[in-house]
């Protein structure tokens, strides 16, 4: 399998990601003196027994077990207390604000577009490089957690309250975003893709997003239609709007199926739509394994022509 | 061996044969208390390398998602709550009375009681995984997951089961902090104690405080289960947040209740090795405390992500950063006591060394994602799961490890190999490291916690191959240690007397052992008496000092004052009796029963349970002595009846009711964290019904009620003591009827209200405030009539009157409750 | 056996400082400062609007912290006189006072002084994040 879409905290692409693998770093060199140090005076201490003296030791535990520590946590105390407000605080009024709901085991994304209006889509986002995105997170069901690693920290999707969280990529991409809190059976399969881009191109694949899809007169539809996907999904500009399961209007240019659980090829799909529980235990949607040969193919077609 | 010494070693008899079961001395109990928690560890450890099987490589399929996720929250609670807390609370129960030279615990059939809880409790979690209905909501069991989408009987396994288990454990707490206060030997002030006793009095305290809590949040929780009480239902104003803060202020002093006692056996095993006291007594004892104290401000840094405001964050976050100070002083005093002394190596000082580098990597991490926004990266992934082995594997199994070879001895009177120690200590050291370093890695580069699967392509397959080979090895080097405790040993020779050559009180029994716990108990003027006080040992065994006969064939133990160790009492303690399995049993049954719903069967079990307890109460405590004084050597002559503060009993209700009043607090600050998440609580209607409350008149009726039967009480129990026996009974009448009263004008507020608990959280909250009043003032009017039966027996008299000092007492916390209940469910909404 | 018997004072009452919850009164000024602290926070950011003035919550915070402070400093005070009450400590052995009041004397006067750390670190946080966000 080829490689996918990093999803490394230490591969920060986003200015909260990159702040906070810094301070790792220095974290890790200062733990590994500290522990150096002490490991090896008790070394020294059996490897070479010997009585020493009992005022020198008392320095020692005073200066090395309270002086010292007291020192040192109050400085990276006030190091990361001083990195707070920064990363607490919301992106500035009028920039990009998506809501991302945490369905299980699945994403819903809203974009809000300058004129007020909100366009769904689901288990991908695009963000504009070099500016700072406010997320509104809420949960339908269980509790979640949206975290793009290379972008920045995770924030908790909780039923009945609303979170929000802010990030801020600098470098033009595609990485991964996962599910990290334990949210039942497909926990380990919620994953989503996120596509870092160029303003220009954002706002092109804003505009695509708001149009609904091209073609509606592909016979696919009807296989669709006709086995009550329209139950659960929505396609719009087709008629079909469904609430419980992702919307599908752009399915065509998505990267991934599932929650980024496979690429998104026609064999693939194929998979997923015939052998739904195998490629993800637990997930909600019923395998579809009785649609005759050439329905499953049309409808494959159909999909992946949805852009 | 002369007379006396025969008649001690009869009182002390252990039962042969199958009443062996019915033993309740501290040694036995103990005994199985380590062995059925060290076998809950094994089974844990099995689960872990499951996991590790699973996880070798990407998208594995061995495991189906539920087997997995089954797997690991039983690996989880398994740990915390079937081998940790237990282990810990197990070695107390075996060492501390010896270290302490005392012959017992002051209560052992608590203790005995606890033990056979622990186990039914264990086995029944346990079990459920062999039929595939285990608990599959993570150790940690967050709402609304395991509340509305786990609709079998998992959940309820869980929080009833292990509920059942925190009880024990609240139980054994309790025995721990009046044994560690009252049960010295004279002379062993507070300067003078054992740093282990240190350790576990606060360890005990904070277990006091930290279960309740869990137990409050596991009743809401059961009660949204089985009865539909919205708590956690966000759609009916409750908050799954609620129980994470009620999870996690018994979760994270929950870290260091792990961890203390281990260190605890460092500070027993360090000084022995290095022939000299323990450096810095002053600076240990400042380091337990300061944690035990400490520990309680960091719960919410496992809440760092849930969008709390940015100031509260800061503030745990402040709080996780000073609590490594106490521990950097602890580390370095043991570090200075192998610097001024002059270390003999042995096995346990290889494994107390091994523990002490392991356990610093786990201190530095935990310091890292103390700051906030690093956590916000490391958090719920495999950083942590790194990060907690290193502070419980190396603060605790290996202190463990090193205490099992110090002790071993001790217990069985046999050694263990210095090979094989030496041995499973490189497979630990290295298999451990193997196992738990990449970790951090693979968690930092984006892997969550908690997938029974992951992808391949990104970059988790390496470090996660690497880890689960180094688990078979770390797994290897238990099987060895398990071994070495298990081969036979028949034709070994006894080890010498004090083999070690220590300094403290326990390494005084005898080879072979005696099951007396020791031969006299005697005066004690220094830290290390074994080492630094002359002719020692031979005036124990020359039965020189206290209690050295058991003239009336009565098992005997002294009571001493908290802070000098002054002689205060003969304690008579209870000796071998079925009645603490009888009661665990039956209490095990109501906790069973009641999780598959089969409430008859439960009340039944409740009924048994009640009536087995209060049989043991009325013949096994309070007893009236057949003399009022006895000799206990030394020309020294003390009471064999004390109440009130001198008494143990005493000390026991009123530790047990801080407990309780915990959980109450808890419920309590529910009802308010509430009142801060909603706009107005209570609201005024809500699903188109209008929100009902308790009212006023009521709830106020019950207080009044509840006020003059606390009055009654004190008034009973002042006329029991000038011996007014006409008046203490009406007086005892009045606040039997007066405590009815107020549990049923209570009960009224909600019944004549209509109020519907399903109906909105505001309901529940008032709900449940109301039934544990109610619960607590029907067992407070039981033990009225309790009260009332033992004066009427002519068991209880104005002089021997410990059941209404006790109960008097239990009043005092009934009356803050059923006060601070009509407060806040009728008053508080006036003024919010 | 002379050796080791000795005679016991009969039980007199103790003054506070010689008493065991003595150890316990500077962390738990620490705990209530701590508890003040988080309360006053958390009902303040989920009942007062964005645009109430957040140097409110800082003062409140200012004088929570003088009062804490004050406090541990008596209680670390008293503490430090009652560790000088008997003979100097053997030259040996930095802290083995064998007494027990030097003992609850010292041991009170260090949990004093990393009660205030810790109680200072909580303050520190007021001065770095000033709003609800």
């Amino acid at each position: 399998m080829s490689d996918l879409p990093s999803q490394s905290a230490l591969d920060p692409a986003g200015v909260g990601a990159e702040n906070i693998a810094n301070l790792f770093y220095a974290m890790a060199v200062g733990a590994a003196l500290i522990w150096i140090i002490v490991v090896g005076v008790s070394i020294y201490a059996i490897r070479f027994p010997g009585e020493h003296d009992a005022r020198k030791t008392r320095v020692f535990v005073i200066g090395g077990g309270a002086l010292f520590p007291t020192v040192v946590l109050t400085a990276l105390l006030s190091y990361g207390l001083s990195m707070l407000p920064d990363l607490q605080r919301p992106a500035p009024q009028g920039n990009q604000v998506i809501d991302v709901a945490g369905v299980r085991w699945w994403w819903r994304v809203a974009y809000h577009l300058p004129d007020g209006e909100i366009v769904e889509t689901a288990n991908e986002i695009l963000l504009p490089v070099d500016e700072a995105v406010e997320f509104k997170l809420t949960s339908e069901d269980v509790i979640h957690s949206f975290w793009i690693p290379s972008l920045g920290g995770k924030m908790d999707m909780i039923p009945g309250r609303e979170t929000r969280l802010k990030l801020f990529p600098t470098r033009i991409g595609v990485y991964r975003g996962v599910c990290a809190e334990f949210c039942g059976t497909a926990h380990a399969q919620m994953s989503f893709d996120v596509i870092v881009e160029s303003r220009a191109n954002f706002e092109r694949w804003l505009d695509n997003l708001r149009s609904p899809t091209n073609d509606v007169s592909l016979p696919g539809l009807n296989v669709f239609h006709k086995h009550g996907c329209g139950a659960c999904h929505a396609i719009r500009g087709t008629g079909v709007d469904g609430v419980v399961g992702p919307d599908l209007t752009h399915f065509g240019n998505r990267h991934s199926i599932g929650a980024a659980v496979l690429p998104n090829t026609p064999e693939n799909l194929s998979r997923w739509i015939t052998q739904t529980h195998i490629v993800k235990p637990g997930v909600e949607m019923p395998p579809f394994d009785r649609l005759a040969p050439e329905e499953l193919d049309e409808l494959i077609v159909a999909l992946e022509q949805l852009r | 061996m002369d007379d006396r010494a025969e008649r001690l070693l009869q009182a002390w008899q252990t039962p042969k044969g199958w009443r062996y079961w019915s033993a309740v001395n501290n040694s036995e109990v103990g005994l199985w208390y380590t062995l059925t928690a060290f076998a809950f560890f094994l089974f844990g450890g099995v689960l872990a390398l499951i996991m590790r099987v699973q996880l070798a490589i990407p998208n594995n399929d061995w495991l189906t998602p539920e087997q997995y996720n089954q797997v690991f929250t039983m690996h989880g609670s398994v740990m915390m709550f079937l081998f940790a807390v237990p282990i810990l609370e197990a070695i107390s129960i075996l060492l501390l009375p010896q270290m302490m030279g005392a012959r017992d615990l002051p209560c052992p059939r608590l203790s005995a009681y606890g033990f056979w809880c622990f186990l039914i409790g264990g086995v029944f979690v346990c079990g459920s995984l062999f039929f595939g209905v285990g608990p599959r909501g993570g150790w940690f069991m967050y709402p609304p997951m395991t509340t509305e989408y786990q609709t079998d009987i998992g959940p309820d396994i869980w929080l009833l089961g292990l509920s059942f288990i925190e009880i024990a454990s609240i139980a054994a707490a309790v025995e721990l902090i009046v044994g560690a206060l009252k049960c010295r030997p004279p002379g062993m002030r507070l300067n003078l104690i054992p740093l282990y006793a240190w350790y576990i009095l606060v360890v005990a305290a904070m277990i006091l405080f930290a279960f309740p809590p869990l137990i409050a949040g596991d009743l809401l929780m059961e009660l949204e289960r089985a009865f539909d009480w919205p708590f956690f239902d966000a759609e009916r104003g409750g908050d799954p947040l609620l129980w994470q803060h009620l999870f996690w202020i018994f979760g994270h002093p929950e870290v260091y209740i792990v961890f203390l006692p281990s260190v605890a056996l460092v500070a027993m095993i360090v000084p022995t090795f290095a022939r000299t006291p323990m450096a810095g007594y002053s600076w240990i004892v400042l380091a337990a405390v300061g944690t035990g104290f400490l520990s309680f401000g960091l719960w919410v840094h496992h809440m760092f992500t849930t969008g709390l405001p940015g100031i509260s964050i800061g503030i745990f976050s402040a709080a996780s950063q000073a609590v490594a100070i106490p521990t950097g002083v602890q580390i370095f005093c043991f570090i200075a006591t192998l610097l001024i002394g002059r270390v003999t190596k042995n096995v346990c000082i290889l494994f107390v060394l091994g523990g002490l580098a392991t356990f610093i990597i786990g201190g530095l991490t935990g310091v890292m994602v103390a700051i906030a926004p690093f956590d916000y990266q490391a958090h719920d992934t495999f950083f942590v799961v790194g990060h907690l082995h290193y502070v419980l594997i190396g603060g605790t199994i290996f202190p463990i490890v090193a205490g099992i070879y110090y002790y071993y001895p001790f217990v069985t009177n046999k050694q263990l190999s210095e090979r094989s120690g030496t041995i499973s200590f490189w497979l630990m050291l290295v298999g451990f490291n193997v196992t738990f370093f990449p970790m951090h890695y693979t968690g930092l580069i984006g892997m969550p916690r908690r997938v029974y699967t992951y992808p391949s392509g990104l970059g988790f397959d390496i470090p996660n191959m690497i880890s689960s080979v180094g688990s078979f090895v770390l797994g290897i080097s238990f099987l060895v240690v398990l071994w070495d405790i298990l081969r036979p040993k028949r034709k070994q020779p006894l080890v010498p007397r004090n083999l070690w050559n220590a300094g403290t009180l326990e390494w005084c029994a005898q080879v072979p052992d005696k099951p007396w716990g020791i031969r006299s108990i005697p005066i004690v003027s220094t830290r290390y008496p074994l080492w630094e006080q002359e002719n020692f040992l031979d005036d124990i065994d020359n039965g020189s000092f206290y209690l050295p006969d058991a003239e009336e064939g009565l098992r005997e133990t002294m009571v001493t004052s908290t802070v000098d160790a002054q002689p205060m009492q003969v304690l008579r303690v209870p000796g071998p009796s079925f009645l603490p399995l009888l009661a665990a049993m039956f209490t095990g049954g109501v906790f069973i029963f009641s999780t598959y719903h089969w409430w008859v069967a439960a009340s039944v079990s409740a009924l048994f349970s009640f009536s087995t307890i209060v049989f043991w109460l009325w013949t096994g405590t309070a007893l009236i002595p057949e003399k009022q004084n006895k000799h206990v050597g030394l020309g020294l002559t003390l009471p064999t009846y004390v109440s009130g503060p001198s008494a143990v009993g005493w000390w026991a209700m009123f530790i047990t009711m801080l407990g309780d009043m915990t959980a109450f607090m808890s419920l309590v600050f529910g009802y308010f964290f509430y009142w801060t998440v909603h706009e107005s609580f209570p609201p005024i209607e809500f699903d188109g019904r209008a929100i009902i409350g308790p009212g006023i008149l009521w709830p106020m009726v019950s207080v009044g009620c509840g006020l003059a039967a606390w009055g009654a009480v004190l008034v009973a129990h002042r006329m029991n003591k000038i011996d007014q026996s006409l008046l203490f009974f009406f007086s005892l009448f009045v606040s039997i009827g007066l405590s009815l009263a107020s549990a049923l004008a209570l009960s009224c507020s909600v019944y004549s209200t209509g109020m519907d608990p399903t109906h909105h959280v505001y309901s529940a909250s008032v709900c449940v405030l109301v039934l544990w009043a109610v619960v607590h003032t029907l067992v407070g009017a039981v033990m009225l009539v309790y009260c009332g039966a033992r004066r009427f027996a002519g068991r209880m008299d104005a002089r021997h009157d410990a059941d209404i000092v006790n109960v008097r007492l239990y009043w005092h916390f009934l009356m803050l409750t059923i006060t601070i209940t009509g407060v806040v469910i009728s008053l508080f909404p006036l003024v919010a | 056996m002379t050796a080791n018997a000795q005679q016991h004072p009969a039980y007199t009452r103790k003054p506070y400082r010689d008493r065991l919850w003595w150890l316990a009164i500077s962390p738990s000024l620490w705990a209530v400062h701590f508890l003040v602290c988080y309360l006053t926070v958390a009902i303040w950011c989920e009942k007062t609007s964005a645009e109430t003035d957040a140097n409110i919550l800082r003062w409140l915070a200012c004088i929570y912290t003088c009062v804490a402070m004050v406090a541990i400093t008596i209680v670390g005070w008293l503490s430090f006189k009652n560790t000088g009450q008997s003979d100097q400590p053997p030259p040996d052995e930095f802290d083995d006072l064998t007494d027990r009041s030097p003992f609850l004397g010292f041991t009170s006067f260090l949990l004093a002084l990393l009660s205030g750390i810790a109680t200072l670190f909580t303050a520190l946080v007021f001065v770095f994040v000033k709003n609800c966000d």
